[in-house]
């Protein structure tokens, strides 16, 4: 498989008052196109650091990110915007749904800013919410949907603008084991139809459930194979 | 991101926050109602005034009096000593001046007091009269203007006149009645009896021997007239009497029978020689003087060929015939700047609860963007660039402020139609024709809509930078 995303020694770090925290050191890694990697960590390890960075919400302080041939170090915020827009799906732990906004209406939200039409972004996004089971829940708002079904939306609004990765931090964390493991079914379903996903997790149940389990402490990488691929 | 869809979107997250929404809005509709209104007052009463004057041609007519130093306002003549006489020849030679196309003799007489028709007395604000050659034009209602061939006897009445007579709607009615002209004491001119005036006076310090001059006081006289024609009232011309030129000229006139130094001289040359009292009595004689030709007309209105003209052709006058001249324009424009001045100063008012209006937008706006930190970092991650974060939220300021000036001057525009029969009414009762004054031009409710819209854009810039250059990162984990 083709090295989809890359990256060569990066570091990230941030000032707090006069000490300096290094959140990433001097990381290389190289994901391939449809992995299922997890990346684990205990809390403060930098693995949010490293997910924010490969889906281009953050930017490392030294060293290259690559994805599909594009290096994103030191490219302008609009590019940025226009790969997060094309490239990644973003599922995280607390949702963040617009809460005054219907399930349709949150997962059409990235295809507005893809400028796509409204037909067409409303067909699409009733296809991706039906593809997570929700097709009956279009016109709901979070508030009354359960905890299962506003991640279900959440990732049916990562996989509208279909995304190549999917980046998903902590996605069970505020779900019992029940809805958790729904989730991660879901989520290595879209895997195995090719989307390559980055988990991260400080589950070991669910970093099991990946490919390659990618552990991160102190801001260093170490890495093993998973045992289920 | 699609036009439309930042309308969209401003839209949704204005009614979110209906309350607050509402509130900062209602700020705006106070600023741009004042606005609305000030600026409508100001334009309606200048659009006013200038077509009171523009009617009858005005902006092409100089008045020029004895003075020199007269305003506009004194074109119905003034009091003088060291005075250019406004004499038929200085007229003659007026005439000829560059640009000017005509000359209207004025006269302005003051002894009449009232008008009687039946048993109504109306008091007689002026008695004027001039000539009828296309330089001052009435609006006639009803009936004929006066022609150069009318001589005397008939008259032309403003339309308060006939309003107050009873013919209020029915001006054509009025045509061809009787009134008479009510002079005050002393008068003397055409339709007085000089003979019995001079004999009531002799009768009555005959029976009052050893009385003064002062306590003698002749009986006012009354001249009939037949009403022609209904002229319209206007801010200029109310309560007005308007009579022919040659019939003027016989009111002006002084008529006395007088003991001349001849009849004295012959009188005294009969009693010479003769013993005893003398019964020889001097003869008295009417003695005419024409006071008109003697002073001159009251006032002079030249009409210049283009009302661009009339300025040049005052200052021309001035110089040289020695005589006060005065343009409506100067004089409009005095007029005006006062509203000018008024205007930017009611406009100011306006202006400043704009401003704390657009203070209230950028408090909205602040406030907004802090709830919805959380909204801007998911917008961002699913691809949101900082530009379009930024429209988004200078749409909703926008859309605030666009409101905010519709709503204000649809407020304004109900104000105007309060306003206007209250000002019919004030109008009315000066007898003046106009009614609804108050209007407000198409571009006005555009201008004052623009102009809260940009203001509303200008506040929601700072906030908007503001949400734009949120760290996406920190944006999605704001609590």
């Amino acid at each position: 498989m083709a090295a989809l995303i890359e990256l060569r020694n990066l570091t990230k770090t941030y000032r707090l008052g006069d000490e300096t925290l290094h959140a990433l050191d001097n990381v290389s890694l190289v994901v391939d196109s449809g992995e299922f990697a997890a990346i684990t960590g205990p809390s403060g390890s930098g693995k949010t650091t490293l997910a924010n960075i490969i889906g281009g919400l953050d930017r490392p302080t030294s060293g290259t990110v690559i994805v599909d041939g594009n290096d994103l170090s030191h490219v302008r915020d609009n590019k940025l915007s226009t790969y997060r827009n094309k490239y990644i799906g973003f599922v995280f732990q607390s949702f963040n749904l617009q809460g005054t906004q219907t399930a349709l209406e949150n997962v059409t939200l990235p295809l507005v800013f893809a400028k796509i039409r409204p037909k067409i972004r409303k067909m699409r996004a009733i296809a991706c919410l039906e593809a997570v089971g929700l097709g009956d829940r279009l016109d709901h708002r979070p508030s009354q949907l359960s905890g299962g079904q506003r991640q279900r939306v959440a990732i049916a609004r990562a996989l509208a603008i279909e995304p190549r990765i999917i980046i998903a931090d902590e996605p069970t964390g505020n779900l019992d084991s029940q809805r958790g493991e729904e989730i991660m079914k879901l989520l290595k379903q879209l895997n195995r139809r090719g989307i390559t996903l980055i988990v991260i997790t400080h589950d070991p149940n669910i970093a099991h459930q990946a490919g390659r389990i990618i552990q991160i402490h102190d801001g260093r990488l170490s890495e093993r194979r998973g045992l289920i691929a | 991101m699609r036009f439309s869809d930042y309308i969209f979107i401003a839209f949704r997250n204005i009614r979110r926050q209906k309350l607050r929404s509402a509130l900062t809005i209602f700020a705006v509709v106070i600023g741009a109602t004042s606005v609305a209104i000030m600026l409508t007052v100001v334009f309606s009463v200048k659009t006013f005034i200038t077509n009171q004057f523009e009617q009858n041609g005005t902006f092409q007519q100089v008045a020029v009096a004895p003075q020199t130093d007269i305003t506009w306002n004194d074109r119905g003549g003034g009091q003088c000593s060291d005075c250019t006489i406004l004499t038929d020849a200085l007229v003659a030679k007026m005439q000829t001046r560059p640009n000017v196309v005509g000359v209207a003799r004025q006269v302005q007489l003051w002894q009449f007091e009232a008008l009687l028709y039946g048993n109504q007395k109306l008091r007689i604000q002026q008695l004027v009269a001039y000539d009828t050659n296309g330089v001052i034009v009435d609006h006639l209602l009803a009936g004929r203007d006066l022609a150069s061939t009318d001589k005397a006897g008939v008259v032309t009445v403003s339309s308060d006149y006939a309003d107050k007579l009873g013919f209020k709607g029915n001006y054509q009615g009025i045509i061809g009645k009787q009134i008479q002209l009510y002079t005050s004491q002393y008068y003397n001119g055409v339709g007085s009896d000089p003979l019995k005036a001079y004999q009531d006076q002799q009768a009555w310090f005959a029976a009052h021997p050893g009385a003064s001059g002062q306590d003698y006081h002749p009986a006012p006289v009354s001249i009939p007239a037949t009403i022609v024609g209904v002229t319209d009232a206007s801010l200029m011309s109310n309560y007005t009497v308007r009579v022919p030129l040659d019939w003027a000229r016989g009111m002006y006139e002084d008529q006395n029978y007088q003991i001349t130094p001849a009849a004295q001289q012959a009188a005294n040359a009969a009693c010479q020689g003769k013993p005893g009292p003398c019964n020889v009595q001097p003869q008295p004689s009417l003695v005419v003087t024409d006071e008109l030709a003697k002073n001159g007309y009251t006032s002079l209105i030249v009409k210049a060929d283009k009302a661009s003209d009339a300025v040049a052709v005052a200052a021309d006058l001035r110089h040289t015939f020695k005589v006060g001249a005065a343009d409506a324009q100067t004089e409009i424009k005095q007029q005006l700047a006062i509203f000018n001045v008024l205007g930017y100063v009611l406009g100011g008012i306006g202006g400043i609860a704009l401003v704390v209006a657009a203070v209230g937008v950028v408090n909205t706006m602040i406030m907004s963007i802090l709830e919805r930190t959380r909204e801007i970092g998911v917008m961002r991650a699913v691809g949101a660039r900082r530009a379009t974060i930024s429209r988004l939220f200078t749409f909703e300021a926008a859309l605030l402020g666009f409101w905010g000036g519709v709503f204000g001057v649809a407020v304004g525009y109900v104000l105007t139609l309060v306003g206007n029969p209250i000002l019919n009414k004030q109008l009315q009762s000066n007898n003046i024709g106009s009614t609804d004054i108050l209007t407000m031009p198409w571009w006005l409710v555009a201008g004052v809509v623009a102009l809260t819209t940009i203001i509303g854009i200008l506040a929601g810039l700072y906030p908007a930078r503001r949400a734009a250059h949120l760290n996406p990162v920190d944006a999605l984990h704001y609590e």
